[in-house]
């Protein structure tokens, strides 16, 4: 390349053309991602009917798990800081929304966005502690914050309800149900394509940049202007907001909301188990905690029948990640977008692979069935 | 008035100065460079300047006020700009997501925006994309837009940089070492490239290089360094006829090579 060619680089202020630029944008239009992610949400919708009210019933849990799972992809898929506790932050949402509901008698419209900010004290504490903190280091940290929280906040009984927790009743809204299980499916499936939507548009913008930019490297970062900081602080509390207003749904879903699950070690293992849920799905795109999360519950509920369930899924969970962070780190979406190009190159190949997942995945389903 | 200046920077990494009471100026749309051999505290000053470090003593005036207390990305903002020795850049970003995250001095809008695809937000991304597509364009980085820096020449990510520091629209640039690990002839273009982007520009230049050539024909004016001292100020000319600097840049070298013979 030659030098000469870079020299204006400098010199065009692109203040003039942005007005002109507006006028020449075109009018919106679909885009693959948004194909994929309408026909994702339109399988999804209809994914639990064959499975009747247990399939609702289960799918309400990994799209839960999918929203908190939303947390991590901010955070750690993002703004690339490993944080184990999503599960405390949605713990916190859960409890508030339990005692605002159970206790206090709030509208479920007010206890929801209450559960989701009082995740913030929390997420600033947790980000101020740790701003400096990296990789394994401040994964650890998290760690301790979310012991820390299940022998401090999460034993406390006046805010909790103690050992019998609070009951919460599920809205009705003029003619809609929530207390059936389909429709508070439908409604956790539209917070899912909501949140899915707000943190796939934060990529894509001032602060989303800036924290790419940071997890790939923190001193160009500062050099290009970006507060480094700051970026990180922001990372926290969007991520503890959306991991809280997942837990406001989980109190919904539970109806009855018990703080021993977010005590130690509930609280971590759960943690852990979110964790890798995103890191399946794929961490840098919002979409994949939804392939996570329904690949993992519905894993979860295959084995639920069996002793080992327990040693199983953690086993599981292990063997899968180390599995996908050797050949796949961008997990089940990096793994699809793979798939299509291989096809597209060798179809046979492709469609052979295709067939093997399709079969696998049918197969696990009447295993499913059969069990269930 | 100086644009910037430094007065009595002092600094020491175990015991030993790295830099000692450096007091240096550039004016406004100048082209300083800075000489010295290896380890003479060149890097170490413009890490002082930009803020990655904390001097000992003095301060640092940027436009007559103090900056000593700013963190390096409050110093983006009021309008310095930096390269590394090594190239940085975002490796796991491609050349177009590196520019486009340079732009970020140049947006305001905040992450609710973004989420919910407010007006504000879609004017930043706009202006920020119409930007970006400009730089491919002006830099010929165009056919290089979605490949990452891992994947370019080494040349390549050195314009790369130097477009994504420029896109910051900074009033003084620090470059440190533009020209090492690029081929000759982008070398020989790059001293008239970089008084093309002052006259273009305004933008004043402090240069480190250790491409003698390059300094003493691009530089208006040149500190020497060694040992974390100023030992010579001047033109190119006024420098290399130094005593003091040709002992400490080309006697060392002699003597090196009376050592070894």
């Amino acid at each position: 390349m030659t030098t000469d060619v870079l020299q204006p680089v400098t010199t065009q202020p692109a203040e003039e053309t942005s007005s002109d630029e507006k006028a020449e944008r075109p009018r919106w239009r679909p885009t693959r991602g948004h194909l994929i992610a309408a026909a994702a949400l339109i399988g999804l919708a209809a994914l639990p009917i064959p499975f009747g009210d247990f399939g609702f019933f289960v799918g309400q849990y990994a799209l839960i798990y999918a929203i908190i799972g939303l947390s991590v992809v901010v955070v750690t898929g993002y703004a690339g800081l490993i944080s184990l506790m999503p599960y405390s932050f949605a713990g916190i949402g859960a409890i508030i929304v339990g005692v605002a509901l159970g206790s206090w008698g709030w509208p479920f419209w007010l206890a929801l966005p209450l559960g989701a900010v009082a995740t913030v004290p929390i997420s600033i504490l947790v980000g101020i502690s740790s701003v400096r903190l990296k990789g394994l280091y401040l994964a650890i940290a998290t760690l301790t914050f979310s012991n820390a929280l299940g022998e401090t906040f999460f034993k406390w009984d006046a805010a909790t309800g103690g050992a019998a927790g609070w009951v919460v009743e599920r809205p009705i809204v003029g003619p809609i149900d929530f207390s059936s299980d389909i429709s508070f499916y439908v409604l956790c499936l539209v917070a899912v394509g909501l949140l899915v939507w707000m943190v796939e548009g934060l990529r894509t913008s001032r602060t989303g940049r800036a924290m790419l930019a940071v997890k790939d490297n923190e001193l160009e970062a500062q050099a290009l202007g970006i507060n480094v900081y700051r970026t990180k602080l922001v990372a926290f509390v969007l991520s503890g907001l959306i991991a809280g207003f997942g837990g406001g749904l989980l109190a919904l879903l539970l109806i009855t909301v018990t703080p021993s699950a977010f005590q130690s070690p509930l609280a971590e293992a759960t943690s852990i188990l979110l964790v890798t849920l995103v890191a399946i799905g794929g961490m840098d795109r919002a979409i994949g905690p939804l392939f996570g999360a329904v690949a993992l519950v519905i894993q979860q509920q295959v084995f639920q029948g069996a002793e080992f369930f327990f040693a199983f899924v953690g086993i599981y969970a292990a063997v899968v990640l180390i599995v996908f962070m050797m050949f796949r780190p961008g997990g089940i979406v990096q793994a699809g977008k793979r798939l299509v190009e291989v096809t597209k190159a060798r179809p046979a190949l492709g469609l052979a692979i295709w067939a093997f997942v399709l079969i696998t995945n049918v197969g696990g389903a009447w295993l499913f069935l059969a069990l269930s | 008035m100086s644009l910037l200046r430094t007065r009595d920077i002092s600094i020491h990494f175990g015991g030993i100065a790295a830099l000692d009471e450096v007091d240096l100026s550039i004016e406004a749309g100048e082209i300083v460079g800075i000489l010295g051999p290896n380890g003479a505290g060149k890097s170490t000053l413009f890490n002082v300047i930009s803020g990655f470090l904390k001097p000992a003593h003095g301060r640092i005036l940027y436009m007559e006020e103090e900056i000593t207390h700013l963190l390096p990305y409050e110093r983006v903002g009021i309008g310095l700009g930096r390269t590394f020795q090594h190239v940085r850049l975002f490796r796991n970003l491609t050349v177009y997501e590196n520019l486009l995250a340079a732009q970020h001095r140049h947006l305001s809008s905040g992450s609710f925006a973004a989420m919910l695809r407010l007006p504000g937000w879609r004017r930043d991304e706009d202006q920020a994309h119409a930007r970006v597509e400009q730089i491919l364009d002006v830099v010929n980085l165009r056919p290089w837009r979605d490949a990452r820096p891992g994947e370019l020449s080494y040349g390549t990510t050195r314009f790369l940089e130097l477009a994504a520091v420029l896109s910051i629209k900074p009033k003084v640039l620090l470059l440190d070492e533009p020209a090492s690990g690029i081929q000759q002839k982008e070398v020989e273009a790059l001293g008239p490239l970089l008084k093309q982007i002052r006259d273009e520009t305004g933008v004043a230049i402090l240069l480190i290089e250790h491409d003698m050539g390059l300094l003493l024909k691009t530089s208006e004016r040149i500190y020497a360094l060694d040992f974390g001292k100023i030992i010579a100020e001047g033109t190119p000319d006024e420098v290399t006829a130094n005593d003091q600097v040709l002992e400490s840049y080309l006697g060392r070298t002699r003597r090196k090579s009376t050592a070894t013979a």
